[in-house]
């Protein structure tokens, strides 16, 4: 394959999951074994739990720009925030998700998060 | 069966196997339909085939997989589309397409105390979405047109460049880097212009 980077880090491996994805879309086929299902439901809860994480923190990202939350609540957001996180971070290696597993290709409308 | 690589308004004929369909003013470049399952060679012919029409000639690149009956049903699916497809084809005219990707550098995702307090982990949260806004916005600078496909604390986007600014572009990249050493910046190309062909279609 032809060398196509134009400009990058020495090290590309940050960016191989990407291909890993491009090569299980290919060789995708309908599985129905009871264990493959089940992390098809997870992948699916989990995108959805994803999105609306990340649309509560820009919200309170954009609350504390308003200027009227104290210190204390500031602090207590971002705690609750980072729990999440790592809560899905957990959850996605429970289930050998990537990030990129939970980020659906919307076609013409990009992509969902 | 054939496949649609390219739609162009140069009617000179492509190297055989390929062939040069009029549609009116356009021509369609097609060739026959590859057979088979799709793997990532697949992929890669189709793209090389693009590409090698994109060196002699301005093109809009078509998608991956796009068959049509014959030469007639390709000819009626171009000319239908003429006005939007012109506009389409001046708006890349002499361009590529660079893609861009960023994403933190991390430590580890699991190294201990990475983020401290709540405060902290805001002020990160910050830090990025604003480093890559600004990775976004100066390589703009430099681009005649782009595309952002995902944008928060990564970014995923393609830039339309002019040919002969493709060096430049990498050089503006390189420099961007440097400035954002906390960022993984990888830039690659020249693309077809896939993520410019379908502007102004209806959605």
């Amino acid at each position: 394959m032809r060398d196509k980077v134009l400009a990058g880090p020495l090290e590309l491996d940050p960016f191989a999951p990407d291909r890993e994805r491009l090569e299980n879309t290919l060789t995708r086929r309908v599985n129905a074994d009871p264990e493959s299902v089940e992390r098809g439901l997870a992948q699916l809860v989990l995108t959805i739990v994803e999105l609306l994480r990340q649309l509560m923190e820009r919200q309170a990202l954009r609350r504390i720009d308003g200027g009227t939350l104290s210190e204390e609540q500031i602090e207590r957001l971002g705690r609750t925030f980072m729990e999440l996180d790592r809560r899905m971070e957990e959850l996605r290696e429970e289930f050998g998700l990537t990030e990129e597993d939970l980020n659906l290709d919307l076609g013409p409308l990009g992509r969902l998060l | 069966m054939i496949e649609l690589y390219a739609i162009s308004d140069d009617p000179a004929p492509p190297d055989p196997p390929l062939r040069a369909v009029p549609c009116g003013r356009l021509t369609a470049l097609c060739g026959p339909a590859s057979e088979g399952a799709v793997t990532a060679e697949t992929l890669w012919r189709h793209e090389e085939i693009v590409e090698g029409l994109m060196e002699t000639r301005n093109v809009l690149p078509v998608r991956f997989g796009t068959v049509l009956e014959d030469e007639r049903a390709a000819a009626r699916a171009v000319s239908g589309r003429d006005a939007q497809l012109t506009a389409s084809l001046d708006r890349v005219r002499g361009a590529v397409e660079l893609a861009v990707r960023a994403q933190p550098r991390e430590p580890s995702r699991d190294a201990p105390g990475r983020w401290g307090t709540g405060r902290d982990y805001i002020a990160a949260k910050r830090r990025r979405t604003a480093e890559i806004r600004m990775v976004r916005e100066s390589l703009a600078t430099a681009a005649r047109d782009s595309v952002v496909q995902t944008e928060s604390e990564h970014l995923r986007a393609a830039y339309l460049v002019d040919r002969d600014a493709v060096d430049d572009f990498a050089r503006l990249v390189r420099r961007v880097q440097r400035a954002h050493p906390g960022l993984d910046v990888l830039c690659t190309g020249p693309w077809p212009p896939y993520s410019f062909a379908e502007a102004g279609e209806p959605a």
